[in-house]
């Protein structure tokens, strides 16, 4: 099956989905005003995954900021990838910013609602990285 | 939990109803880095191509803004305590056709005469003269102590083709505050007593908000159309600004839902070709991020949303919880934004009650004012 890959915008996430490589990973920012038409082809493209899926699939999401639009359109892939799980071997790795308790916290409560085996993955984001700002 | 006040939610419309439609007005105070000069200039960039058709004058508008940023960035003079009344600050307006830049920042007393003398002698020479000093200057190669020369003033002067104006504001025995305002595009070079006139409106104008501002602790002023390039350089600024931690994510989520409920929502008799109008200003008290949003809604909508913000603001977090689930499991609901979920979001970010407040402006429109807050850790 094909990749999907989705380039990074300023308001939208990197996605790559590659089963060939076993590269699967949503990344960066999900600002979208419209989050359904930017799901939309990658709702489609799981919908085809799930018919002749790996038999064991990673799918990291690594996202620094998402609306709450956005939220509710991950979801509707992680519901998806709960489904692939029927019938193939699955993990989602749900990474998030030590600080971001709020990305912790939906990790958390998308365990709640679905069976595929989840696991949260905490980093600290090196600080050098960080610009030459201060507080206000 | 806290409530804010219904009696601070009324200053949003004033302040919002300072601008026209199709004007704007944004004003950032607080600390000056590199970084954050680069972040006001791309904001105003991106309004500026919507407005600006012609790029020279787009080019002459960019320049005193960065001449302006650099010299607030360079003269804010260090002060050791945090005194918001000492806070530089940048604003950009445009007034039908008119763009104002101001800046504003500290400055030792002992200083203040000869800054006076030289924009006097600035404002005192025509085109011709202001090249050939701007030559001179350049010749001699003669550079003050923060390798100004007075060329930025100059420049600045050249640019606008106006006078600059300026003011003095006495703050205490050590310190004043220097106001600087360039408008462009140039009048007329010899004035007249009007023009004069909405000269010294201008200054005041910005120097009177300047101290509401200071008195409410707001950082950040957004006032004009909210589209999604506005919205993104609006993110980024805050995103440079504030120190990394758990309040700055906060804040920068429940921005994202405030300012997308405008542009997605705020529209104004069909008046939406790029973008709608609104308001965002961004406060900082001693123990909390106060984010503040306001914008149009039809009339008929106001009953719904109200009941919803009621129903939302009486939920404990369990109950928000419990909501939220609902609505991420719902197949029905394809498109969340008419449940509330950004507002129950909130909630549980801020976990604050959301203020309101609605204001009938006509027939059709209110005005709706929505405000939370973050707690400092």
């Amino acid at each position: 099956m094909e990749a999907l890959i989705i380039k990074a915008t300023e308001d939208t996430p990197e996605i790559i989905f590659d089963p060939e490589n076993e590269v699967f990973e949503i990344s960066n920012v999900s600002l979208p005003e419209n989050a359904i038409e930017f799901y939309a082809p990658v709702l489609d493209w799981l919908k085809k995954y799930m018919k002749n899926p790996l038999p064991k699939t990673v799918f990291n999401f690594n996202i620094e900021y998402l609306n709450t639009a956005s939220s509710k359109q991950i979801f509707e892939l992680i519901f998806l990838i709960d489904k692939i799980n029927e019938h193939s071997d699955v993990l989602i790795r749900w990474h998030y910013d030590a600080i971001d308790e709020d990305m912790k916290s939906l990790g958390v409560r998308f365990t709640h609602l679905v069976k595929v085996k989840f696991e949260l993955v905490e980093y600290e984001k090196d600080e050098e990285e960080e610009e030459d700002d201060f507080e206000f | 939990m806290r409530q804010t006040t219904k009696r601070s939610l009324k200053l949003t419309y004033d302040l919002f109803s300072r601008v026209k439609t199709g004007d704007f007005e944004y004003i950032y105070r607080g600390a000056f880095t590199q970084n954050l000069t680069r972040k006001i200039l791309s904001l105003a960039e991106s309004n500026l191509q919507r407005f600006v058709d012609k790029s020279s004058l787009q080019n002459r508008i960019y320049f005193i803004m960065v001449e302006g940023l650099q010299n607030v960035t360079r003269h804010q003079e260090p002060t050791n305590d945090s005194k918001s009344e000492h806070a530089g600050i940048f604003a950009i307006q445009k007034v039908e056709n008119r763009y104002i830049i101001t800046t504003g920042n500290t400055i030792v007393n002992t200083k203040v005469d000869s800054l006076k003398q030289r924009l006097e002698k600035v404002n005192n020479l025509d085109r011709e003269e202001l090249k050939k000093l701007h030559r001179e200057i350049l010749s001699t190669g003669e550079l003050s102590d923060k390798g100004g020369a007075g060329l930025g003033l100059i420049e600045m002067a050249r640019r606008s083709g106006n006078r600059l104006t300026f003011d003095f504001e006495y703050i205490d025995l050590y310190w004043s505050y220097f106001y600087l305002q360039t408008e462009i595009p140039s009048r007329t070079y010899a004035r007249d007593a009007a023009e004069e006139l909405e000269e010294s409106n201008a200054m005041r104008d910005i120097k009177h908000l300047n101290h509401i501002l200071d008195k409410k602790d707001i950082l950040l002023n957004f006032n004009g159309s909210f589209n999604q390039n506005n919205i993104l350089s609006l993110l980024s600024i805050i995103k440079g600004q504030m120190r990394v931690n758990k309040s700055a994510k906060k804040v920068y989520y429940i921005m994202v839902e405030m300012l997308q409920n405008i542009s997605k929502h705020g529209n104004f008799h069909e008046e939406n070709t790029d973008g709608n109008p609104g308001i965002f200003y961004l406060g900082q008290t001693e123990d909390e991020y106060v984010l503040t949003s306001g914008n149009y809604i039809p009339n008929e909508y106001v009953a719904d949303v109200k009941e919803r913000l009621d129903i939302i603001n009486d939920m404990d977090s369990n109950e928000l919880n419990e909501y939220f689930n609902k609505i991420l499991l719902d197949q029905n609901v394809i498109d969340p934004k008419k449940t509330g979920l950004g507002f129950v979001d909130m909630r549980l970010k801020s976990s604050r009650k959301i203020a309101y407040d609605f204001k009938e402006i006509d027939d059709k429109y209110s005005f709706f004012t929505l405000q939370t807050s973050v707690q400092i850790n």
